[in-house]
């Protein structure tokens, strides 16, 4: 999947942006708030609907305007595609599809994965962060998993409201207990699965952009209940999780609240055989995450057959300058297109590159240097 | 402007009906008030004459003016068969399915969230029926969520002593639907559902 033009109009501080970027990789630099970031967040919204900077359009519509407009032609899977969204405060938000009206969940939808400096979070920030991450990615690649964690949602609801109620002890709360063990397994299998998926393809990533050799970096989804027996399947979990709530159902009704399933689950991350969580340092972690993006980027692939377009915004920072350089080789080596913004680029990182190095100042993107 | 006290509250009444939001009970109370005198009569005599002639049938359920309910006195049908529903409606859309069993309603829409007991159900009907020994098959005819699932498996577990085959509506594509334009959970629910031709 590759962007091959797109066009922002009246979009935060890109009163009109054309761009034919190049289908490897893009290099935005500029100095601080001159629209990199802006840039990367229209490639956003064009792919799904929304920014990953903020909830509402309006802010994303620039202040002497009243509307603003994506438009972008792609390439996916051999076939070329043009979307088109308008935003208008008064009368909201239009996508279309080669010319017809679409949702953002179009399976032909452009896709893109984003790397935003607010990822260390992966790493270093609360399950609830981690499991985010998980989830988004299990939706995009199936729809059944959305629907069974809409499901569990609402049963967890009930299920809580029952202990609120001090039903604990009620046949309707035994057989509630039944299908919400049955809907928190079916997401703790897919989420096993998408971790050692990720566990897989995470290790051989971080190597190569940390240039580290030790013990390297592992990935294990924490479930919030102990395993009976060694395999992992469907009934054992099942058992297994049923056994555990019998066993806790005490600290249940006192806290009144259900505290065991995917809602209280995590993956942990070892860097070395150490949680990466206390252990890594700043650069690592920071290596951690594009690598865990990176993966994701893979995991996509792998279902959909397509890599998504990778957006990263100031990565570089904080990272020494030989992990620069690794990561800025493997970008352009790869068969994915990416777009990267940074402040300052040394000329000689790119002595014999094939990036296209572009300049963003007052929201005026100018050509190759 | 303060509205007249009686239409105020005619407004407050009609807004507690369900899908009835202020401004259709306002349009509602006016038009009300327009009516010729006579239709405004009939109205509200439909209500009362309604409410206190309508009553859930002892044995079945559904909602009647003669007890026991013409489907429980039609000697006729199947009594081998019996199918459990949530609400007259649903019975209303199952007969024209041309349906021969016979019926329970439970009366009560079932919603976990209002941390609702099973038990409270008034299910005393269902369980002489099922001991009788007359029904071989209880089908569930359950709306196809989450709390139609717990439901299902309460009344599953109610028939167990009794020996009774319990069965529930297949889910699936429905009739006359293109599959390229079914989602894809529905279409994998069909799939583990086929039949033989």
């Amino acid at each position: 999947m590759k962007v091959i033009d797109y066009r922002a109009t009246n979009f935060r501080n890109l009163l009109c942006v054309e761009h034919q970027p190049s289908p490897a990789m893009n290099i935005i630099v500029g100095d601080n708030a001159q629209g990199k970031t802006n840039l990367l967040e229209a490639l956003c919204v064009l792919a799904t609907g929304s920014s990953f900077r903020t909830n509402s359009d309006r802010v994303l519509v620039n202040d002497q305007a009243e509307a603003y407009e994506l438009s972008s032609s792609y390439e996916y899977d051999q076939r070329c595609f043009e979307t088109n969204i308008k935003y208008n405060a008064r009368t909201g938000k239009v996508i279309t599809l080669n010319g017809r009206k679409t949702n953002p969940h179009h399976p032909d939808r452009l896709r893109v994965v984003v790397f935003t400096p607010d990822d260390l979070y992966l790493v270093k920030g609360s399950p609830s962060r981690r499991r985010f991450f998980l989830d988004f990615l299990l939706k995009q690649a199936g729809a059944e998993y959305g629907y069974h964690l809409d499901n569990y949602v609402k049963i967890l609801r009930k299920r809580n409201v029952l202990l609120k109620k001090n039903q604990a002890n009620t046949k309707t709360f035994k057989l509630t207990t039944e299908v919400f063990v049955e809907q928190a397994v079916r997401l703790v299998v897919a989420r096993i699965q998408m971790v050692n998926l990720l566990d897989q393809l995470v290790g051989p990533l971080y190597q190569d952009i940390s240039g580290e050799n030790l013990g390297g970096l592992k990935l294990r989804y924490a479930i919030s209940f102990p395993l009976d027996s060694g395999k992992i399947n469907f009934e054992n979990l099942r058992i297994s999780m049923l056994n555990h709530l019998d066993t806790i159902k005490e600290q249940e009704c006192a806290r009144k609240s259900s505290l065991s399933g995917p809602h209280r689950e995590d993956i942990n991350i070892y860097l070395n055989n150490h949680p990466a969580r206390q252990f890594a340092s700043q650069g690592q972690q920071r290596s951690i995450a594009v690598s865990l993006k990176l993966a994701e980027l893979m995991a996509i692939q792998q279902a959909k057959g397509e890599f998504p377009v990778f957006l990263l915004d100031e990565v570089l920072s904080e990272l020494d300058k030989e992990r620069q350089q690794r990561l800025l080789e493997y970008l352009q080596k790869a068969s994915f297109q990416s777009f990267l913004t940074t402040v300052n680029l040394e000329k000689n990182q790119f002595a014999d590159s094939q990036a296209s190095i572009y300049r963003m100042s007052g929201g005026k993107l100018s050509g190759k240097e | 402007m303060r509205l007249a006290r009686p239409l105020e509250n005619l407004i407050n009444q009609l807004l507690k009906l369900p899908t009835i939001g202020p401004k259709t009970a306002q349009r509602l109370a006016l038009y009300i008030l327009k009516l010729p005198e006579s239709e405004a009569r009939q109205i509200a005599q439909a209500i009362i004459d309604a409410r206190e002639k309508v009553a859930p049938c002892s044995s079945c359920g559904c909602l009647t003016d003669v007890d026991p309910c013409a489907i429980c006195e039609d000697e006729e049908r199947e009594g081998h068969i019996l199918c459990v529903a949530e609400e007259t409606s649903d019975v209303i859309a199952i007969e024209r399915t041309g349906f021969r069993g016979r019926y329970y309603v439970l009366n009560k829409n079932f919603h976990l969230m209002d941390g609702f007991n099973l038990d409270d159900l008034h299910l005393q009907p269902l369980l002489d029926q099922l001991s009788s020994g007359k029904i071989q098959e209880m089908v569930l005819a359950l709306n196809p969520d989450i709390d139609g699932e717990v439901l299902s498996r309460y009344l599953a577990d109610l028939a167990k002593p009794h020996q009774v085959r319990v069965t529930r509506l297949a889910h699936g594509l429905p009739v006359g639907g293109d599959i390229e334009f079914a989602d894809e959970i529905t279409l994998r629910r069909a799939l583990e559902g086929r039949n033989d031709v």
